[in-house]
This record gives structure tokens, C-alpha cells and sequence, in this order.
């Protein structure tokens, strides 16, 4: 309920045309080389949602300020890391992405036309409809069905739908895509956590695992996937004891070089074997 | 002079007696100034009292005018008034209880949600800033930093609604499936705000429980170290 009054009050302030949200504030002591990187995120993630998501931002980056093992170079790519994953790519950012692109006379409009799996569409949807609608989905087997969506902003038509689609994101923290992404953000930052407690060495591969999740539609869920695979095969077990892997760092790099299939069934392979040769050495 | 019958007005188009009418009419505006009273209630013990004499008085005009509609709705509200204040006077009752004897949180377990976790899953992480807390049902959980396991009954994240900071300090993780109930702050939040009463006890337990928390601490400091500090010296 707190969800949907901030988002109605949110919608309202925006109607009303002007926002009193306080502006983000950057975490004290913050390398200077970090800081550019940083204030870049919080544009994008203003842009992106609002003051609030980018003060989410700031306090995640929080956790690494003065941490030992972080050097500057490994702080700005989770910086960099973070705000890719914070603003992902669902319907409405590319709307706002394609609202924000400049119309010139001298350079013809494109149309683009992106292709969403329909679970992708519904999760843009508020948890209180969008679950039992992907479990609806996932009972007649539709879910991965993908569906074309034009994005143009030619004529006072095309701008205007861009517009409201737009104008959807003061919802999207009530998503079940959003509640999805959260909990893989901080899957991300916890590993990296555990990474710089108990294998170091290995944390800069940790942090570039986030790269293998990209852009949207069927290539986003084969990247959540493997990266889920990688983690619990690998990564987790490592810091749990569990596994005995002398190069944690080469280890994710193999498996991540292992050419993705939509079942993850290579994979799956490759990470038995580093794991059979871990037991066997 | 000869009694000549009831004097009858129009009314919708019905006819009712004279005396019937006025009635009506008074019973309306009675009513009204429970309506009213109603919706100045800041709280929500006064507010289902005032709905409930309301509801009543309303039943109790609308029987002799057949007003049958009203008397419906007010038929349906007025169980439910009731219900809701016998839930809140219910809670209050318990969270003093609770204050007095083992300061265990059971009696939140009407307000939370069911759910299922499976093996591996976590349920909320380190520094993720807490908006929930939890009772253990079934299954088992493992604090993940400290890798202490957490027995079935146990709450989590009761203190994290009150501190500054509103952030996690370790990660719970499940490690054989089970069930879970879980309640937001903010609903909490809703709870405290809508009844002072609540508020303060509930205030009460959670300081209560702070102070067992030190006294545990305090204790295995001198289990450790052999010396003590006091309590009282702590907080």
C-alpha cells in the first residue's frame, strides 16, 4: 500500500510540475577518480527514475567506501556496473531513451521496433497484477513468446504515446521486473562482498559477472541464467567452503567463454567438469 | 372533533405516516452527527466505536421507515466495524502481555504474510536496507556472516525498523525449505500510527528485547572474559 501512495504522489507532484524530492547525495569519502563515474550514475539514474533511485545508488555504493581490497579502479567499475543495472532496459526506459533522441529536419526519423518476451511485457506490470498474469502465461506456455513494439517519435501522435509510456516509470518500483532486478542487485553486491572477504583475488571477476547481463528480450534471461549458474556452481559454493578452486577468477573466465545455449545445458557441463577437476586435484 | 387518521406525506413516492416521517427525519440527523464524529476520529479504536453507534443507529431508524438498502449496508459495516476494533483491542491486549511475560512477538502473527523459501534462497542481505521483518515457521536459516542458525519461532528484523541507519547487518539465507511470515514495517508502521496504545507497548517490548539482547552480550563477555559490566552501565 505505502508503494502505491508514494507512486499516486509521485504521479500527482509530476502533473503539478515541480518535484520537492531532496537531491541524492554522494557518500563521504568517495575517491575522486570514483566520483565522476558516480555523479555520471546519479544522472542517469535521475533521469532514469527520480531523486530517490539515485540516492539508492549512492547508498550502495556506500558499502565499498574505504573497504579494503577496493582499489579505485575496481570501485569505478562497480560504479559503472551498478548504473547499468539500475537503469535497465524494459519498455519504458527505451521509451524514454527514444523521447529523449533529437528530431532534425535533416536527418530522416527512425522507427524502432523491439522485440520483448511477453513475460517481459507483464512483469512491467504492478506484483498485484502482473504475478497471477505470468502465472496465467506460464500455464498456457506463452511465456517466452516475443511481441513487437514500435518506438517513434515522428508526429504529434507517436511522441505523445512515447510520453505516457514515459510517464509509467513513477510505477515501475511497484514491478515485478523491478522486484526481480533488485534482488539480483544485491545478489551481485553481496557476492562481491564475499568475494573481498574470502577469495580477493577473485573479486574483480566477481564484479565483471555483471556485464554478462545485457540489454532485454531472450539474450537478457540466457545472461540472467548463466550468470545464476556461474554464482551457484562456482562462486557460492567457493565462499562457502564448499568447493576447493585454487583460481576462483580463471574459473568464472572459462565458464563464461562457454558459448551460450538456451537450455544453459553447455554450461552446465563445463562448470561439472572445473568442479569434477577442483575434486579430483 | 373526530380523529380523522394518520396525516400522511409524499415521499418518493410512497406514503408514510406523519410520525414515521419525522422520525426519519430525526433519526437522519442524529445519525449524521455520528458521521460526522466519525470522521474527526485521528485513531482507530474511537473511530470503530463511533462507526459502530452509527451503524446501529441507522438500523435502528431505517426499520420502521423500510429503508431496506441502508439497512443493509449498515447490516454489513457494523460486523465488520466490530470485528476490527475486537482485532485492534486484541492486539493491544497481547502486546501488553507480551511486554509483561516472554516479549515474544507472536501476537504480530495475524498481520503477516505466508511465505515458502527454498534452499539457497536469501532472504534479505548484508547493508540491504531492511523493510521487512520475519518469524520462522518451518525449515532452517543461517545468518550467512556469522553463520549462526536461527531456530524455528525466531523473529528477524525487529530492532531493524527502529534504527537509524535501516539497513541490514548480516545475511539470512535458507538452507533447507521451509515457511516463513513475514510483515513489512510499514504496515507496522500503520499499526503504531493508527493506535497510540500499541505504539507505546510496542516501543516497550522492543526496548525490552534491546535489553536482553545486552544482557545476553554482557553475559557471554563474562563467560569470556570472567568480569561483568552491569546492565543499567551499558545502556
Amino acid at each position: 500500500m505505502a508503494g502505491f501512495i508514494s507512486a499516486i504522489r509521485a504521479t500527482l507532484t509530476e502533473l503539478m510540475g515541480h518535484d520537492d524530492a531532496a537531491a541524492p547525495c554522494l557518500p563521504r569519502g568517495l575517491p575522486d577518480a570514483v566520483r565522476t563515474v558516480a555523479l555520471h550514475g546519479v544522472a542517469i539514474l535521475i533521469d532514469y527514475q527520480g531523486p530517490g533511485y539515485a540516492q539508492l545508488y549512492c547508498d550502495r555504493l556506500r558499502r565499498f567506501v574505504g573497504r579494503h581490497g577496493v582499489d579505485d579502479a575496481l570501485f569505478c567499475e562497480i560504479a559503472r556496473l551498478l548504473t547499468a543495472r539500475m537503469s535497465y532496459h524494459d519498455p519504458i526506459r527505451i521509451a524514454q531513451l527514444k523521447l529523449a533522441e533529437p528530431v532534425t529536419a535533416s536527418r530522416a526519423p527512425v522507427v524502432d521496433v523491439r522485440r520483448f518476451r511477453a513475460d517481459e511485457l507483464i512483469s512491467a506490470l504492478p506484483e498485484i497484477v502482473g504475478d497471477p498474469l505470468l502465472w496465467a502465461l506460464e500455464c498456457v506456455g506463452c511465456s517466452h513468446r516475443t511481441i513487437a513494439m514500435r518506438f517513434s517519435n515522428v508526429g504529434w501522435w507517436g511522441r505523445r504515446r512515447l510520453g505516457l509510456e514515459a510517464s509509467l516509470r513513477r510505477w515501475r518500483l511497484l514491478s515485478v521486473r523491478y522486484e526481480m532486478e533488485r534482488r539480483w542487485v544485491e545478489r551481485w553486491l553481496h557476492m562481491i562482498d564475499r568475494a573481498l572477504t574470502k577469495r580477493p583475488e577473485a573479486a574483480a571477476a566477481v564484479v565483471q559477472t555483471a556485464t554478462m547481463i545485457e540489454g532485454y528480450g531472450t539474450g537478457y534471461r540466457h545472461g540472467l541464467a548463466a550468470w545464476h549458474q556461474i554464482i551457484d556452481g562456482l562462486a557460492k559454493p567457493v565462499f562457502d567452503g564448499a568447493l576447493q578452486l585454487p583460481d576462483l577468477a580463471d574459473a568464472i573466465r572459462r565458464a563464461r567463454a562457454v558459448p551460450l545455449d538456451p537450455k544453459g545445458d553447455q554450461l552446465r557441463k563445463a562448470i561439472a567438469e572445473i568442479r569434477a577437476r577442483a575434486r579430483s586435484g | 372533533m373526530a380523529w380523522r387518521g394518520p396525516h400522511y406525506i409524499s415521499r418518493n413516492d410512497r406514503q408514510l405516516p406523519m410520525d414515521m416521517a419525522y422520525l426519519q427525519h430525526a433519526g437522519s440527523a442524529f445519525a449524521s452527527i455520528f458521521v460526522v464524529a466519525t470522521c474527526t476520529m485521528r485513531t482507530m479504536i474511537p473511530l470503530r466505536v463511533f462507526g459502530i453507534l452509527t451503524n446501529v443507529i441507522l438500523i435502528a431508524v431505517s426499520i420502521p421507515t423500510h429503508n431496506y438498502p441502508t439497512m443493509a449496508l449498515h447490516a454489513v459495516l457494523l460486523p465488520l466495524n466490530a470485528y476490527r476494533l475486537h482485532q485492534m483491542l486484541q492486539l493491544v491486549r497481547d502486546v501488553k502481555k507480551s511486554v509483561n511475560s516472554d516479549l515474544s512477538m507472536e501476537w504480530l502473527k495475524p498481520f503477516m504474510t505466508e511465505r515458502r523459501c527454498e534452499a539457497g534462497e536469501a532472504l534479505f542481505y548484508k547493508d540491504e536496507k531492511a523493510e521487512d521483518m520475519f518469524y520462522i515457521v518451518s525449515g532452517r536459516y543461517r545468518l550467512v556472516e556469522s553463520g549462526i542458525e536461527l531456530p524455528v519461532g525466531a523473529i528477524v528484523g525487529e530492532l531493524g525498523m527502529l534504527s537509524p541507519s535501516n539497513e541490514r547487518t548480516q545475511t539470512l539465507e535458507c538452507i533447507e525449505a521451509g515457511t516463513v511470515l513475514s510483515v513489512s514495517y510499514s504496515q507496522v508502521e500503520e499499526l503504531y500510527v493508527q493506535n497510540p496504545e500499541f505504539g507505546f507497548f510496542f516501543l516497550r517490548l522492543a526496548s525490552a528485547r534491546l535489553f536482553e539482547n545486552i544482557h545476553t552480550l554482557e553475559q557471554r563477555l563474562a563467560k569470556n572474559s570472567g568480569t561483568a559490566v552491569p546492565a543499567d552501565q551499558l545502556a
